[in-house]
């Protein structure tokens, strides 16, 4: 049992973003988490080392850029960004319509994506996350997911 | 048949940890599920359905499988959830010259 936290503030989500490539994509990531202070500007070229190594192509069109295990020093505090970009994006592996941008030190990491892949496994919440939802109900959504995988 | 495992993975069940056990188990004869203590168990072949485990390091799985091959396909994936892949001879990773200089590495 751990202390519920939110993890994804509205300042942190994006509705309407456009980006040509996925390096374009994971840039405007960047950008997000360093605004709201999670990660200190390196952290950027560790995301794109990142999915150099491996596609973070998830599935029902979202990608989760990160940094390497490396990166850690990087993460000022354990944060989420979340990106929608409504024309999509070509990742390799799939199209991309959501962006979900992760700085976590350590294994919030893990609980986090828990609460990501039950919302992604659930249409109607898939659906909501990558269109029709406000930035305001994608951070419910979010928030409510990880504090659920906390009791469970 | 079943078989529990510790995961490996020092940084946990994570996106690229579940990826390298989700494709291993679509690779293998027969189906596979994982489960941890008081939830259902979930397809191994699905890295989503895997990462809602929330598996930490160290975390115990128990893998469940039937019928022929059931006893390899548990011993293949038993194998890979206890190592950690970061550490693993995985070529894609060796060759990754960001990876091989990096001194942090593989401590």
């Amino acid at each position: 049992m751990r202390l519920a936290r939110a993890v994804l503030s509205a300042r942190a989500v994006r509705t309407a973003e456009t980006a040509t490539d996925r390096v374009a994509a994971i840039h405007r990531c960047a950008d997000v988490l360093e605004e709201i202070g999670a990660v200190a500007p390196g952290y950027r070229q560790e995301m794109l080392a990142r999915e150099r190594v491996m596609s973070t192509y998830l599935g029902e069109g979202v990608a989760i850029p990160h940094g390497l295990d490396t990166s850690r020093r990087l993460v000022r505090r354990d944060a989420l960004a979340v990106l929608r970009f409504p024309d999509g994006v070509d990742w390799g592996n799939g199209r991309v319509t959501v962006c979900v941008a992760i700085a976590a030190r350590g294994d919030g990491h893990i609980e986090l994506l828990a609460a990501l892949a039950e919302i992604l496994l659930d249409p109607p919440r898939a659906r909501a996350l990558r269109s029709c939802g406000s930035a305001w109900d994608v951070v419910q959504m979010i928030n409510r997911a990880v504090v659920a995988g906390y009791d469970r | 048949m079943i078989r529990t495992v510790a995961v490996g993975a020092r940084a946990g069940l994570h996106a690229r940890a579940a990826a390298r056990i989700a494709g291993a188990a679509g690779a293998l004869p027969t189906p596979v599920t994982v489960r941890v203590p008081g939830r259902s168990p979930v397809p191994a072949d699905s890295v989503l359905s895997l990462l809602t485990l929330g598996a930490v390091h160290g975390a115990r799985l128990t893998l469940e499988a039937d019928g022929e091959g059931a006893a390899e396909a548990l011993d293949e994936l038993a194998a890979l959830l206890a190592t950690d892949p970061e550490l693993a001879t995985d070529p894609e990773l060796a060759t990754d010259p960001e990876l091989a200089t990096d001194p942090d590495r593989g401590a």
